[in-house]
């Protein structure tokens, strides 16, 4: 019983880290992406505004902001730590109990850990700062 | 060692102990309105992801220099983005809608009402809309 007690009371450690990573990419995301998809993705394809990525001169010049950098990647970084931890409950959801195991575990949240590793690579040769 | 209760199935099966199975029908999502809802909130991370991977690769075309970089204007991109805007968009009501109960706050000793947490995030959720808009159209040419 007391084994049983102290076990129930460790703190989740690793819980608290993808917790605090989800909620953040989640509330980063909830604020800030809608208006980049409606901007770069709708009204700049469609000629309504200029918008910055839609000649390259001002969209490179934009990316080499080291500002712009660290906001892209936290942005992207942040997002990916999210949706990994949303769609692995996702799929537990859906009848995958696989989902909750070591190895799914690695692939999501090393997904997003490849993507962060992408985005820092992507943004540094792109335009060096 | 029997269990209170214990009856013939735990006996035929020859287990002391009965393991609680719960059990997920295939399709419990769609028996009710909210369950739907609920499982519509999880998939948004699905195309917002996809969304980003296109805001990266993006950035990545710029690297090839002027002559090789070209900004999406197929049709087929815009029909894209704006099913990735209304997932988005249902995140972020959601998302933000939550705060009031995740979020807790005293002020002069006395708690912050959820609803003022709510309009808060909303209200932040406006501000940094237009000023990103504003940076994404303010420095176009």
């Amino acid at each position: 019983m007391n084994h049983d007690s102290a076990k129930g009371t460790k703190p989740a450690i690793s819980h608290l880290i993808w917790w605090f990573l989800f909620a953040n990419g989640g509330g980063l995301a909830a604020l800030v992406l809608p208006v980049h998809i409606l901007v770069q993705g709708v009204l700049g394809p469609l000629g309504v505004v200029h918008v910055v990525d839609r000649k390259y001169d001002t969209w490179i010049s934009i990316l080499g902001n080291p500002i712009v950098k660290l906001y892209l990647l936290a942005l992207i970084s942040l997002a990916f730590f999210h949706f990994a931890h949303r769609l692995r409950y996702f799929l537990v959801d859906l009848g995958v109990p696989a989902a909750r195991t070591l190895p799914a575990q690695v692939i999501f949240y090393g997904g997003a850990v490849a993507v962060t590793g992408v985005t820092i690579w992507v943004l540094l040769t792109t335009a060096p700062i | 060692m029997t269990l209170p209760g214990g009856d013939a199935a735990a006996a035929s099966t020859g287990s002391a102990t009965r393991v609680y199975k719960p059990e997920m029908p295939r399709g419990w999502w769609l028996r009710r309105r909210h369950y739907f809802q609920y499982m519509v909130r999880e998939f948004t991370a699905v195309p917002m992801a996809l969304w980003l991977l296109w805001l990266l690769y993006e950035i990545q075309r710029a690297a090839g220099g002027p002559k090789v970089y070209y900004p999406s204007v197929s049709p087929a991109f815009i029909v894209f983005s704006v099913i990735c805007l209304g997932f988005a968009l249902y995140h972020s009501i959601t998302f933000l809608s939550l705060a009031g109960v995740i979020i807790h706050l005293k002020f002069m000793g006395k708690a912050v009402p959820p609803r003022a947490i709510v309009a808060a995030m909303f209200g932040l959720w406006l501000v940094a809309s237009v000023v990103i808009a504003a940076v994404l159209i303010g420095f176009a040419r």
